[in-house]
């Protein structure tokens, strides 16, 4: 479960404000959806969920861990996948891999099977020990989802994780996904793919300007609008005010 | 704005971090401290321009009256090329064929020539900088004491503008040809290796030419002959490098026939080889660039035993994170030539150097370190130690050495003691290799006795532990993280400069501290010992700051 309550976040001393009193809750074995124009504060909101960026107020609980207080049990059971899969270029896959088990603290025997089961779903098993700057960007992407699948977490965070991939990794991941829920597990994403969103999610939260304008199922954020409105019109509606 | 204008702009801006730095210390308000920082650091190359000075002034002396000053002026441009032409295979190669910006700049509707050019241009900019504290002492003392006119002063601003041209020009037109010729794409990182090896060795081997040259007998009526002859000195010097007889020539002339001759020579020479440069880059300059950031792997699936013999049986956090450190900075050429070799070079130049029998002068140094007093020795043989040890990035580019990648670190469940832990181990166990390497070279080439050179590297290895912890913490405070090029992660960062300024304000500070006490009568053991035990109070101090620290700023980093 993750919590969010209150929490604001400024840049540029106060005079950029990136995340408004924003109050949201991700129930267990939900896959909630992040919907907002560039620059809306998905991506400061989730950088905040998993330590990388400290909010000003506010207070955020990652099964029931302040993140700011007990940020390594917090850490323990969350991943992230970030926008952009910057990852070390000069290790191979399988090093950075076994670095993340490592770190994670993941058994040898559960280390072995996830990653043969992730590497045969992603395609990847034939260039795992060659080194990731040898990759191409979707290759990376698919690695650093890999490592995030690795220690099994209770929390996954992930910004725009389609990007890059193609349809059948596309394909296979929103399975993932789904699978991951199924076992309680609680899995928040940004995206800016609206079918994807429309198809996936259990909830969907739309931010716009640092704050939350509306959040609920498919159904609930339908009945803000006219009748039979796609999400995308729904989005462009909230968004334009 | 012409299109070379917007590239020199773009490159300059890019090259300086200027648009960085103004928004960081003017819009954000931070790093403002920085600025009495840099100027501090300034002043500690006072006294070495200082020496300089006084060297010209004497040589200038001993010169003038026999007719041969000019020679003072040609050392100081030849000394100014030679640089260039010896760092600039390395600046070339990382600036034509290496930076990330090609990928962008390959695909806009510019000339190759054109990008080539704000390249060199943004080179030519670097080297003013460079060579300044190496040439313009030699040009303002000269000028000063020749009484220089207008004429000196206009031939001399000219000529140091254009001085960088040729020696670029001579390596590009090496690199050029044999980047489009040889197929190295996939070699680039052990082409930068080699050729800066390359560069190492080279600077080597002028340093023993020059001391065999001067080792070598002189005929007595040869040299009075040689020095009655005008300009003797002045053509000796240059006679390898002509371009810096007519630079000479240009400035001490001034507006005299000859003055002006000699600068028409010597920019008409800059300006043609810089047209051939031209010509040789519109056609080759693209050829070689395309395709070289192109790396692949051969495919193989592994089989389920080999997967399990390779899948680790999970180490520690500490062991994990040390071996990403080990990996990431062997596996870096320019991390691994500035950070690992370089604490091996060093004593083994000095190693070759005194092994070469350096005349004279190893042979003192073996008379005085037989016969002088063994706490000095022991200090000297230390400071050479720290010396070697701390002479390199490690410790203050650990943390920007991560660039983009320091968000992993930082949603790691692994604690940011334990994180330092890790580094503060590898940046260690490279000071310490340069303690051996330093250890080695000394016990092969000086008498010192055993016990002695024990000591030595008994203190050296607990400084170490000090100024790894220092230049860690100088790091930590400001990390540079937002880097494409590796170059930038440890040559060109500022924090590995602080770390070294740090590094000698504490050997100053240790030896005021000594000479304070050997004026108080007290005995050579009695201030070993108190040097060990404030040495280890120090260090474990400035590791528990350290890990202080590292608390406070992994939680606050943004």
């Amino acid at each position: 479960m993750i919590e969010l309550t209150n929490v604001s976040k400024s840049y540029n001393r106060n005079k950029v404000k990136a995340v408004d009193n924003l109050t949201l809750t991700v129930k267990p074995g939900e896959i909630f959806g992040f919907l907002g124009p560039n620059g809306a504060g998905k991506t400061t909101t989730l950088k905040m969920i998993v330590g990388l960026l400290r909010p000003d107020a506010g207070r955020i609980l990652v099964e029931g861990y302040d993140v700011t207080v007990d940020s390594l049990k917090a850490k323990q059971i969350t991943t992230y996948v970030p926008d952009y899969p910057a990852i070390y270029e000069r290790l191979t896959g399988l090093e950075y891999l076994n670095f993340i088990g490592d770190v994670y603290g993941v058994p040898k025997e559960a280390r072995i099977e996830r990653i043969q089961r992730w590497l045969d779903v992603f395609e990847l098993a034939q260039v795992i020990t060659n080194p990731i700057q040898s990759y191409s960007h979707g290759m990376k992407q698919k690695i650093v989802l890999t490592a995030s699948l690795l220690p099994a977490p209770r929390v996954m965070i992930l910004d725009e994780p389609l990007v890059g991939l193609d349809p059948r990794a596309a394909y296979q991941l929103k399975d993932l996904f789904r699978e991951h829920c199924e076992q309680g597990k609680t899995l928040l994403f940004s995206t800016h793919i609206m079918e994807v969103a429309e198809k996936l999610c259990d909830r969907i939260g739309i931010i716009h300007n640092g704050r939350l304008i509306a959040c609920g199922t498919m159904q609930e954020l339908k009945a803000l609008g006219q009748a039979e409105q796609s999400l995308e019109s729904i989005f462009l509606e909230l968004t334009e005010k | 704005m012409s299109k070379l204008g917007a590239l020199v702009r773009a490159g300059l801006k890019s090259n300086f971090g200027m648009a960085v730095l103004y928004h960081r210390l003017f819009r954000e308000k931070k790093d403002r401290w920085l600025v009495p920082l840099i100027a501090l650091s300034l002043l500690g190359i006072a006294p070495m321009l200082y020496g300089l000075t006084a060297f010209i002034k004497e040589m200038y002396f001993i010169l003038k009256p026999i007719g041969q000053e000019k020679a003072i002026l040609a050392l100081g441009i030849l000394a100014g090329q030679l640089v260039i032409l010896i760092f600039g295979i390395y600046y070339i190669l990382s600036a034509f064929y290496f930076s990330r910006d090609l990928d962008m700049l390959v695909p806009l509707p510019i000339r190759p020539s054109q990008v080539l050019t704000s390249k060199f241009i943004v080179l030519m900019v670097n080297e003013y900088l460079t060579v300044a504290i190496i040439v313009l002492p030699f040009i303002v003392t000269f000028g000063i004491l020749d009484s220089g006119g207008t004429g000196y002063w206009a031939n001399a601003a000219l000529v140091y503008l254009v001085l960088p041209v040729i020696p670029l020009v001579i390596i590009s037109l090496i690199i050029v040809p044999m980047m489009r010729f040889i197929n190295i794409s996939r070699k680039k990182d052990i082409l930068i290796l080699v050729g800066s090896v390359a560069v190492l060795a080279a600077a080597f081997g002028i340093q023993l030419l020059t001391q065999k040259a001067q080792g070598g007998s002189v005929n007595q009526q040869k040299l009075v002959a040689f020095l009655t002859s005008p300009d003797s000195l002045l053509h000796k010097i240059g006679s390898n490098f002509p371009p810096s007889i007519w630079a000479t020539q240009a400035i001490a002339g001034g507006y005299s026939a000859g003055g002006l001759t000699n600068l028409a020579v010597f920019l008409a020479a800059s300006l043609m080889m810089f047209a051939v440069m031209i010509v040789f880059a519109e056609k080759l300059f693209y050829r070689g660039v395309i395709g070289l950031n192109e790396t692949s792997g051969r495919k193989r699936l592994l089989s389920r035993d080999e997967m399990s013999h390779r899948i680790s049986s999970g180490r520690r956090a500490i062991h994990a994170i040390f071996m990403r450190e080990v990996k990431i900075m062997n596996r870096t050429p320019v991390f691994l030539l500035n950070g690992v070799l370089i604490v091996v070079f060093l004593p083994a130049f000095f190693m070759v150097t005194m092994r070469a029998g350096a005349g004279h002068s190893a042979g003192d140094l073996h008379t005085m370190i037989a016969s002088g007093n063994s706490l000095y020795i022991i200090l000297m043989t230390a400071l050479f130690m720290i010396i070697c040890s701390s002479l390199n990035g490690t410790a203050s580019s650990t943390f920007s050495r991560e660039g983009a990648q320091f968000w992993i670190s930082r949603v790691i469940p692994v604690s940011a003691r334990e994180q330092v832990t890790a580094k503060f181990l590898h940046s260690y166990l490279i000071a310490a290799l340069g303690v051996v390497a330093a250890f080695t070279a000394i016990a092969l080439c000086f008498p010192v006795n055993p016990l002695h050179i024990l000591l030595a590297a008994g203190l050296a290895l607990v400084a170490a532990a000090l100024l790894t912890a220092i230049g860690m913490m100088i790091d930590l405070a400001r990390p540079l993280l937002d880097w494409t090029n590796p170059q930038k992660a440890i040559k060109q960062n500022l924090n590995v400069m602080l770390g070294m300024f740090a590094d000698a304000a504490f050997l100053a500070a240790v030896f005021f501290g000594i000479r304070a006490l050997t004026k108080t009568g007290i005995g050579g053991n009695a201030i070993l010992g108190l040097l060990f035990t404030a040495l280890i109070l120090l260090s474990f101090l400035s590791w528990v700051a350290l890990c202080r620290f590292a608390d406070k700023r992994y939680r606050e980093m943004e």
